[in-house]
């Protein structure tokens, strides 16, 4: 009986109140994207991860709401599929490796086309600045004006620097996506 | 919403799925939450399409498969199980499909009894590429020496259709596949089926697996004999490997390598020995077929596997008896004295209501028959005649027309055999197989001619067939006046044009008009006459016009009604007539009909040769129904009909090439053009082959000459032939190739005068130097540069031999002509020693080899060596210039010695003889 009760509890709570939202995390190669997904899964911190083949897709659980993820690869093949994975979506994440200067303009044009797609209007972009643990990154407000993230128009834009080696700013993020998850 | 509704939507939905439909419908992927119910029967849709035969185009396909992978990592195994059986089947006609592979890897390891590991390493294979093989590389060692018999072959058919796209990382897999091959435990415990809430593998038993790694094994050492045999030897042994479809694959390979080998025939032929006994009986079928196909096997190998058929001959299952009798029947047509023993055995299935069965029985049976017992066979076969269908009864009439060809001593019986089922009650095509047989009978067998024509007279009495009437009244004004008692047929053939429509008055007339025309009896003549002349009040005027027509003729006395109505003697190569005719009739090119078809064309050959041709075609092709899959142990060489056909053929083509170019217009017809002969490796800069024409009095060399490097440009190409000895040909022009682009073949021609006139066969070796100027393409303006250089390259050298001038013929008596042509010719002889050669087979298949090169037809009866020790070759041909080359090669084998052949070759033309001797060596 009192598992019963208990089904039918977890049924309505499910029904009514947990919520599940996809999100969409996209950058450059080798920006972090994948560790940051496994970090934010609970998982450790590990530096070999193998560049990601195509896609890896991780629940992540808080609170009430349950966080899917897309993490998409970020070599030159895979991007033209990027805009695909970010149809629909609750948010989209974009990861930028600021320690890495040199990449920057690549990734600003990645980014500035994704964003110029008419399917993906409205939908909340978070960029975010990673490996603000080395010592040659860039601050926030450098990355904004080198990523002109000025002009991306038609949707909630905001920006943060972190780092899933030493998990800072993490919580942030989550609480910045949990926003939207009632959308 | 309940259950019950959802189900029936299902079912509705499955009757008629539609490709738009489901397409449509496929927006339900990206729903959130996913509803893993609903998914999954529209994924079973997709399947139901795809497997149906129904292809989605790419962007459908594409969109489709997107939609499925946002379906990945579901808690709901069988949804994910679906997922990768769909995703499978459309990795092929969709675009990107790369991009899962990341998440179907997750799969493939996830937890150990997921019971969608097997369909995710399935699909796995299928959508990854060359580049990122190495990445999965782990994950697939892993799963090939799984436990679990499903996911090691998954793991393994994967690793398969992996080896063509990444051979060197499959390659690497070796030691895994091993371990899965040799691996004999099965998973244990007990499972009540599946169930697709728990999401585990259902337990499998089966040793399949063992197949599928042997099966890769081989894919990844094919190349290497030695690491085969080590193979072979190590599962054949007894026990190592269990599962029976794995030994048969081991069947095959050590069949093979045996044929391969010579020095590995012993071992291989232990161990295939030691297969006939093993308990299962796919096995034993394999391994005696392995056995039959051998070559030069012999007869105590052959023997067991005879003993082992047997025993299947009496087995309950028609599939069993049906698998041993068509052993047994392969084997009978080039052993059957070892097949003899069984003859009881198969005797009995004479009569089995499975006619499969039935007919090989006897097919068999007329094989392994010798003289005496057919007699009794055929009273066997009479006795049952009246219980079979038509179908079955031409099967057994085409046998006994090629046992009648085998043992013309017998056609008193067999006659008697034909002409009383030809009384039996049939429809046409029995009649026509019998009656057809019967003539057969008249051509080859002349002794039976009176008596075969009797009763074919007889039969046309009564015969409600035109067709069949119609032949056998030509076949009657054919034979009927060469007979001792001409008069005789007469009656019966008048008797069909008082009493027949007036198709077959027509051929009556006809028929009768052989008998008048050069009759020398004046009495026969005039009764023919008389006959003839009351056929002019015929209704039907085709048959007033026929005997005009032959009346006409009778008053004639010379040779031009003679050759008019009794041409007997030569004829047209029908077949090729019949292609080059539809050939002309079939042309796309409206110009061809610009000039009339030219019969002169046509090779004329003579009656005897299409005879000899007609017979040996018949005496090889038992039954047309039922042709043994290999006629002997040795791969049948070319016959004489084909070879002479594509010759001719080839002939033709060239001739009509050469006479494009105004210079060799004089040189007259082609006699015969050389097969092509590769002067280069197929993979350097430039490519040249040759072929050589033989004219009356020239010789033509072409050469095709090609230039692989890019981005150049060869102009004024020539060739340099030189002969090693220019006393009997003498250069007379060279016609260079222009200009030759990348890839673009052209044509060198060079052209020697044969010094000593037409009748002389000079050979020689030539050396070939290629001489052009290379230009290099500007990249920018696509044209040549203005300035090139001028280059030599050397290519192989040929030889120009006696077996050019040499084509093929046919005949029915080889002494015959052995004879006459050594009467009037001369002789070469020479004995050849070698040890090297095993046996009287191997060297069996090297010279028909080389005078498969020479284009000497290889006399029927001679062209599949029975015994062991002594083999005796006939071969005949004709040179170019039309006389004949006749060659007689003995062969001895003795194990100490090797193989001692003696080669007697005799000629018509002076020096021909002692061309082809010295081109033997």
């Amino acid at each position: 009986m009192a598992g019963l009760v208990k089904k039918v509890y977890d049924w309505l709570l499910r029904t009514f109140w947990a919520t599940e939202m996809d999100v969409t995390m996209i950058g450059l190669q080798n920006a972090g994207k994948t560790s940051l997904l496994r970090v934010l899964s609970g998982g450790e911190f590990t530096i070999d991860s193998i560049p990601t083949i195509g896609f890896n897709m991780k629940r992540v659980q808080r609170g009430h709401v349950t966080l899917k993820c897309w993490d998409l690869g970020g070599q030159p093949r895979f991007r033209p599929m990027w805009e695909r994975y970010c149809r629909g979506v609750n948010a989209i994440v974009f990861i930028v490796d600021i320690a890495d200067v040199a990449l920057l303009p690549m990734a600003r044009e990645e980014l500035h086309s994704l964003m110029s797609h008419p399917n993906l209007d409205g939908i909340p972009l978070l960029v975010l600045g990673n490996k603000s643990d080395l010592p040659e990154k860039i601050s926030v407000d450098e990355l904004i004006d080198a990523m002109d993230l000025k002009s991306v128009a038609h949707r909630e834009v905001s920006c943060y620097g972190i780092s899933a080696k030493e998990e800072t700013n993490l919580d942030a993020v989550l609480n910045w996506l949990m926003k939207f998850a009632n959308k | 919403m309940s259950y019950g509704k959802k189900d029936e939507d299902a079912d509705t939905g499955l009757v008629k799925v539609d490709r738009t439909q489901v397409f449509q419908e496929a927006r339900l992927f990206n729903s959130s939450p996913i509803q893993p119910r609903r998914c999954r029967i529209l994924l079973t849709k997709i399947a139901l399409l795809l497997y149906t035969g129904e292809k989605f185009p790419t962007n459908e396909a594409t969109t489709l498969f997107f939609g499925i992978s946002k379906l990945f990592q579901n808690k709901d195994a069988s949804l994910r199980q679906m997922v990768h059986l769909v995703i499978k089947e459309l990795a092929s006609s969709a675009e990107d499909v790369i991009m899962v592979t990341a998440t179907i890897m997750k799969d493939t390891g996830g937890g150990t009894d997921a019971i969608y590991r097997p369909n995710a390493i399935r699909a796995l294979c299928r959508i990854i590429d060359a580049t990122t093989v190495q990445s999965i590389e782990r994950v697939m060692k892993t799963a090939i020496v799984d436990k679990n018999p499903s996911v090691s072959s998954a793991a393994l058919v994967s690793s398969y259709h992996l080896l063509p796209i990444a051979k060197d990382v499959v390659r690497r897999w070796q030691s895994e596949t091993q371990e899965a091959a040799a691996s004999t435990k099965s998973s244990g415990g007990f499972s009540l089926g599946f169930s697709s809430s728990s999401g585990n593998l259902p337990v499998n038993n089966s040793t399949m697996t063992q197949y599928h790694a042997i099966g890769l094994l081989y894919q990844m050492r094919m190349h290497d004999r030695m690491a085969l045999v080590k193979m072979v030897q190590q599962f054949g042994a007894a026990g190592a490997v269990k599962n029976p479809a794995a030994i048969v694959m081991l069947v095959r390979l050590a069949a093979q390598l045996a044929e391969e080998d010579p020095q590995l025939r012993k071992p291989m032929m232990t161990l295939l020995d030691g297969w006939l006994r093993h308990k299962s009986e796919m096995v034993n079928f394999e391994a005696a077929k392995a056995i039959s196909d051998m070559r030069d096997v012999t007869d105590e190998e052959a023997t067991q596997a005879v003993h082992v058929l047997q025993l299947f001959l009496t087995s309950p299952r028609a599939v069993t008896k049906f698998a041993a009798l068509r052993i047994l029947h392969n084997i009978a047509s080039f052993k059957p004295q070892v097949v003899n023993v069984c003859n009881p055995d198969i005797e009995v299935l004479i009569s089995n209501s499975n006619r499969s069965i039935a007919t090989y029985a006897i097919t068999t049976l007329l094989k392994t028959g010798n003289e005496a017992s057919v007699d009794r066979l055929m009273k066997q076969i009479s006795g049952f005649m009246s219980e079979i269908t038509d179908e079955f009864k031409i099967t057994i009439v085409e046998a006994i027309r090629t046992l009648c060809l085998k043992f013309p001593s017998k056609q008193a019986g067999m006659l008697q055999f034909l002409s009383g089922i030809l009384r039996d009650e049939g429809g046409y095509e029995f009649k026509r197989a019998v009656v057809e047989s019967m003539f057969d009978l008249i051509k080859f067998v002349p002794e039976s001619r009176e008596d075969a024509l009797a009763h074919l007279c007889e039969f046309i009495e009564d015969c409600e067939f035109t067709k069949l009437a119609v032949r056998i009244l030509h076949l009657l004004g054919l034979e009927g006046p060469k007979t001792s008692q001409p008069t005789k047929y007469i009656r019966y053939i008048y008797n069909r044009v008082v009493l027949e429509n007036s198709v077959v008055r027509a051929a009556a007339v006809t028929a009768l008009a052989k008998f008048g025309v050069g009759q020398k009896d004046p009495e026969v003549k005039r009764s023919v006459e008389v006959l003839l002349r009351r056929c002019l009040d015929d209704v039907d005027d085709e048959v007033r016009d026929r005997t005009a027509l032959s009346l006409r003729l009778m008053k004639e006395e010379d040779d031009m009604a003679t050759k008019f109505i009794n041409n007997a003697d030569n004829m047209f190569a029908l077949n090729y007539f019949e292609h080059q005719l539809v050939m002309y009739v079939t042309s796309d090119d409206k110009s061809t009909f610009n000039a009339p078809f030219d019969i002169a064309k046509i090779p004329v050959v003579t009656r005897e040769q299409a005879d000899a041709e007609d017979r040996t075609k018949k005496l090889t092709a038992t039954t047309p129904s039922l042709k043994p899959p290999k006629v002997g142990p040795t791969k049948a060489a070319q016959t004489g009909a084909e070879s002479a056909a594509s010759a001719s053929a080839a002939a033709q083509k060239f001739t009509s090439e050469l006479m494009q170019i105004p210079e060799m217009k004089e040189f007259g017809n082609v006699l015969k053009s050389s097969p092509i002969v590769e002067l280069t490796e197929a993979e350097t800069e430039y490519v040249v082959s040759v072929v050589k024409h033989i004219f009356k009095e020239h010789v033509v060399l072409q050469y095709e000459v090609k230039n692989t490097l890019p981005a150049t440009v060869l102009e004024n190409v020539s060739v340099v032939a030189t002969p090693s000895d220019d006393e009997e040909l003498e250069e007379v022009f060279i016609i260079q190739a222009e200009k030759l682009d990348t890839d673009v073949p052209g044509k060198v021609y060079v052209a020697f005068r044969k010094v000593n006139g037409e009748g002389s066969l000079p050979i020689s070796t030539f050396s070939n130097v290629l001489k052009f100027t290379s230009k290099e393409i500007d990249p920018t303006t696509n044209e040549p540069e203005e300035q090139g250089y001028d280059d030599e390259y050397e290519v192989a050298e040929f030889e120009l031999a006696g077996s050019d001038y040499v084509v093929p013929t046919f005949a029915s008596n080889f002494a015959h002509i052995w004879e006459q042509v050594g009467a009037s010719g001369d002789e070469a002889e020479e004995t050849l020693q070698l040890g090297g050669v095993k046996s009287i087979a191997g060297m069996f298949s090297l010279f028909t080899t080389f005078f498969g090169s020479f284009r000497l037809t290889i006399m029927f009866g001679t062209d599949v060596p029975v015994s062991q020790t002594t083999h005796t070759l006939k071969l005949l041909g004709k040179t170019v210039n039309g006389g004949r080359v006749v060659a007689n090669v003995r062969m001895a084998y003795s194990a100490k010695t090797g193989v001692t052949t003696k080669i007697t070759v005799r000629s018509e033309e002076e020096g021909v003889a002692a061309l082809v001797v010295a081109s033997v060596e």
